[in-house]
């Protein structure tokens, strides 16, 4: 693979259709409503961080101080700016030469982390029946799935591009096996050992993004659905919680069976109902007292809508919106498809975890354990998150405007001013 | 190249999905937010909202005893235990703890009920007192709960039991007081409405936590004396036993306030154990609820009537024939032979019907009891004496009689010929005393009442005496008169059974019972009255007395003074009222 990168680099300068662009300032709209999103979340854990603490207090017996939630996530606040801003600034050619050693990393860790799990080491952190989490005690916590998907992104975004200006894209023994085999490889770590679904469900999206933006045919499109429906299918009819979970949603508010899955989508609009128009105020959310499962993590979303109510609730979607038409509109002005399979990742990546976590909190797709991207509690997924947000800002760095990529993109263009500006952005970027 | 413009394509395709599922949920968050908002609201308060209820300790009452209030009513926490027979470990063990500490209180089947282990609440033992609940308590049996129930205390027994009425099971007063002051006995239970954590820890959250404490019932001191009730409840037990009837009632009333100072009925029964009285009858009040054709009572108003209005004087004269026609139907009297020209104070001391009838007359045109003397009547009787209608004395189910009008097709001049002499018209005691009370204390109406005040913080606040309702019921010389006829007529008879140096005046009654069939009246019953009272220059005190008896044919001169009189020399030295000339 690094020769194939190699091969490309070298033939970049003169290759049709790759564009040599001149470093300008980045969409800083990126970084601002990344930002934002990240603020609105530290509020709220400042808000419910206490009551947390105390229902873990008084249920679990722990000692956690009022203030326990809130300085934890200060830290991943700041290592996520951190994280943002060393992707932001680390020239990306290093993440796309770097891509497979990337992604044998994530697979490595997820090894290590299931033999540790297996023989027991101190090193892994065990919940709910799941290793998901390296523990480095006083250093925190890692969760390996997040290096995988990161490895997954930038391989495939490179392997894609490589073939599809090659050509073959929907050819299933030159590009789609390969991408399958390595997407499954990854999935059979996170859902079946480290039984993480909603990471893995956000990893199928990264890859469907890529695969859809690098041209995967209609009729592809449709078998790799198809093969992703019925390999979810079979995850969540293995899997009793699962199961679980499909039926409440299934039965709906007709439900009548009082397992936790009916019980957190009910707790979940409730609070959310109970907000109504303006919300119940910041520090006044009571569903995150224990009511409501994951008050910080998974169900932010529903206390965000308890103390902010739908106007907030609005607000926030328009957020998120914002953020990924921003990703989109950076995607559309790549010239080089890598990036631009980058983008189209990352972009996958977030979306997901924001619809598949809204839509479960108001009740119209089952639970699936996935976070609110940059709100929920939680240092890994946040450090990541921002970690892939800061590519892509940096990425917006390279865009051109889209009649540029036309022009220069076709055999016949004849702009002069694509060139001057090629040699100009040559110059600058040796 | 065709691949641009693709890769665009396919953007769009992402932008346009992206915005579809959004825009599903910001309908669904609309919906959620603002449509349901009141549904999921009420389901947040369900779930975090811990409501509970401060009971309100309901009003204590007194009587008053020498001048001071003395309970009569109080509370005592007593418990219920149950049984959740799906999580009794130890059912022996369960009914041997139950049958040692609490084996009165246990109900009958309680061993069969422990058995119904579908079931997760029997009540097994009742009114369970704290020594006992905390001895059952150290036995820590599994599976037995209790729950405190607040229950009436009568520490004086049976004593005016129908004045106070009862609180029954469900803390509902009935009869008496506890009826008719239910609300203000009851008071207001207390909220507490705290908003918790899902362990029910209380949350400072929010504004939806409400304390409300709870306001105790009124505890109020009655105007009865409780030496006097005590001794009119044995004087007319004892009246009782003499003459052979089988119910009786004394009313005092203080003629100058209103204020019942005893009300006694016979047969009684003890208020703690109202469930078992098996004759509801037993709850009435028969003073205020069971009214009655007064009789010769009466006649006293009827005076009182013919001389307020200037038609009569005490000394005038008539012809009694003993039998008197009225619309071709013919009155006679009682007694016999007191014919000839009298006057009226010899029919009043002999209770002639005829002399009564003869003042009716003489409201009218002097030969018969015309539109106008029954409108006089009427307007004294009902209006001004108040017959006939509710007191709004502060007891339960007072009843109110009835007195025809003029003006009703039973308001002719038969019927008002005898109202003359107390029949024809229904009244109670009540109202029979508050209106003879009116006439002999110079004119003044009080409605009769029962409560002298309350306590408050510990300590007694009575209510401001209670002034007339109306005053110039009647002339302060026909007050005069009838008060001179009235002891000059107990006087002739009956005064060597009074105390020296006081002037006690009153008016026996024998009243004939109105047969069920409304054919007249029974020949073999009667109901026997005596109204009168006591004092130096103004009565102090008011006795009605009443006594009756299926089949007894009672006499108000034979039966009921009697008992009268024992109370009447009694309570001169309980009121401490010093003789005069």
């Amino acid at each position: 693979m690094e020769q194939g990168w190699r091969r490309q680099r070298s033939a970049s300068p003169s290759g049709s259709g790759s564009v040599v662009v001149r470093k300008h300032r980045p969409d800083h709209l990126i970084a601002l409503y990344a930002g934002m999103l990240m603020l609105i979340g530290l509020v709220l854990i400042y808000a419910i961080g206490p009551q947390r603490a105390n229902v873990l207090n008084s249920v679990f017996g722990y000692d956690y101080s009022d203030t326990y939630f809130f300085v934890k996530q200060l830290v991943s606040f700041v290592l996520a700016v951190g994280s943002f801003v060393f992707f932001a600034m680390l020239p990306y050619k290093w993440v796309t030469r770097y891509a497979t050693q990337l992604l044998i990393l994530g697979l490595l860790a997820s090894v290590i982390l299931a033999i540790a799990a297996w023989a027991g080491l101190p090193i892994v952190q065990t919940a709910n029946g799941a290793t998901r989490w390296f523990d480095f005690g006083p250093l925190g916590t890692l969760q390996p799935a997040e290096v995988l998907k990161f490895g997954v992104l930038a391989y495939v975004a490179v392997f894609l591009a490589k073939k599809a200006k090659e050509g073959p894209v929907n050819d299933w023994k030159n590009t789609l096996y390969p991408v399958m085999a390595v997407t499954s490889l990854s999935l059979l770590l996170i859902v079946v050992v480290q039984k993480d679904l909603g990471t893995g469900i956000a990893l199928a999206a990264i890859v469907f993004s890529m695969l859809f933006i690098a041209g995967l045919s209609w009729r592809n499109v449709a078998v790799l659905s198809g093969a992703l429906l019925v390999i979810g299918l079979l995850l969540i009819v293995s899997a009793p919680h699962r199961m679980e979970r499909v039926m409440t949603y299934l039965q709906g508010d007709s439900s009548t069976t009082q397992d936790d899955g009916t019980y957190h989508i009910q707790q979940a609009k409730i609070a959310l109902g109970s907000g109504g128009l303006f919300g119940v105020g910041i520090g006044e959310s009571v569903q995150a007292s224990g009511y409501l499962p994951e008050a910080i993590n998974d169900s932010i979303f529903a206390v965000f809508g308890e103390t902010f109510g739908f106007v907030g609730t609005m607000a926030l979607i328009v957020l998120f919106v914002a953020l990924l038409m921003r990703m989109l509109r950076v995607m559309d002005r790549l010239a080089d498809l890598r990036l631009k399979l980058l983008v189209a990742g990352v972009f996958g990546w977030f979306g997901a975890h924001v619809i598949l976590n809204i839509a479960a909190m108001i009740g119209i797709f089952p639970l699936t354990g996935i976070t609110l991207p940059l709100l929920s509690y939680g240092g890994t997924s946040m450090v990541f998150m921002t970690a892939a947000l800061g590519l892509v800002y940096q990425l917006s760095r390279y865009t051109v405007h889209e009649s540029r990529i036309k022009e220069e993109t076709h055999e016949d263009s004849r702009s002069r001013r694509g060139v001057g500006r090629t040699r100009n952005a040559s110059r600058r970027s040796s | 190249m065709k691949q641009t413009v693709l890769y665009t394509r396919r953007s769009r395709i992402f932008a346009t999905i992206l915005l579809l599922i959004v825009s599903i949920f910001v309908v669904r968050l609309f919906y959620l937010q603002v449509i349901q908002h009141g549904h999921y609201a009420a389901l947040a308060d369900q779930e975090q909202l811990k409501k509970e209820r401060i009971p309100a300790m309901r009003g204590l009452i007194y009587a008053k005893s020498d001048g001071k209030p003395s309970l009569l009513v109080m509370n005592e926490t007593v418990y219920t235990v149950f049984a959740d027979p799906a999580i009794i470990k130890d059912k022996q063990e369960v009914v041997d703890v139950m049958k040692r500490v609490a084996g009165g209180n246990l109900r009958t089947d309680f061993e069969a009920l422990l058995d119904k282990t579908d079931s997760r609440y029997q009540i097994i033992a009742t009114k369970v007192t704290r020594l006992q609940a905390d001895k059952i308590k150290e036995e820590g049996l599994s599976g037995v709960g209790f729950q405190a129930v607040s229950q009436r205390v009568y520490p004086e027994g049976s004593l005016a039991a129908q004045v106070l009425g009862f609180v029954n099971g469900e803390g509902e007063g009935l009869y008496g007081l506890e009826g008719y002051m239910d609300a203000d006995l009851q008071g207001v239970d207390g909220r507490l409405e705290t908003v918790t954590d899902v362990s029910d820890v209380p949350l400072t959250i929010g504004d939806r936590n409400v304390r409300e404490p709870a306001q105790n019932g009124d505890n109020i001191v009655l105007t009865i004396d409780r030496n006097i009730q005590s001794y009119a409840e044995q004087a007319l037990a004892a009246g009782l036993k003499r003459t052979g009837a089988t119910n009786g009632s004394v009313l005092i009333m203080d003629p100058t306030s209103g204020e019942i100072m005893a009300m006694a009925n016979l047969p009684t029964y003890n208020p703690a154990e109202y469930f078992k009285v098996t004759d509801v009858a037993q709850f009435n009040n028969n003073a205020i609820s069971k009214p009655y054709e007064p009789g010769s009572d009466v006649k006293t108003l009827t005076m009182a009537t013919g001389i307020d209005q200037g038609v009569v004087k005490p000394e005038d004269t008539f012809l009694n024939t003993d039998a008197i026609e009225i619309d071709g139907w013919t009155i006679g009297n009682a007694t016999k032979g007191k014919t000839g020209i009298i006057s009226f104070q010899t029919a009043l001391t002999w209770s002639l019907n005829t002399g009564f009838v003869t003042v009716a007359q003489r409201l009218g045109d002097g030969k018969t009891i015309t539109r106008s003397a029954r409108e006089t009547m009427y307007q004294y009787f009902h209006d001004r004496f108040r017959l006939g209608q509710l007191t709004g004395i502060e007891l339960a189910n007072e009843a109110p009689g009835i007195l025809y009008a003029p003006d009703h097709q039973e308001g002719n001049a038969i019927r008002y010929a005898t109202m003359a002499f107390g029949q024809g018209l229904d009244a109670t005691l009540v109202q029979v005393t508050a209106g003879f009370s009116a006439m002999i204390n110079g004119g003044s109406y009080y409605t009769p009442t029962i409560v002298d005040g309350y306590v408050v913080d510990n300590s007694y606040d009575p209510i401001d005496a209670p002034k007339p309702v109306e005053s110039g019921v009647v002339k302060e010389s026909t007050s005069d008169s009838m008060r001179a006829m009235m002891e000059t007529a107990r006087a002739s008879s009956f005064g060597y059974l009074d105390r020296q140096g006081y002037k006690i005046g009153g008016k026996t009654g024998t009243s004939q019972v109105a047969r069920e069939d409304g054919r007249g009246y029974k020949d073999d019953e009667s109901i026997a009255t005596y109204l009168g009272y006591g004092g130096t220059d103004m009565p102090e005190y008011v006795i009605m007395v009443s006594l009756s008896g299926e089949g007894r044919e009672l006499q108000g001169a034979r039966d009921a003074l009697p008992v009268f009189t024992d109370i009447s020399n009694w309570i001169i030295d309980y009121l401490k009222i010093q003789p005069k000339g």
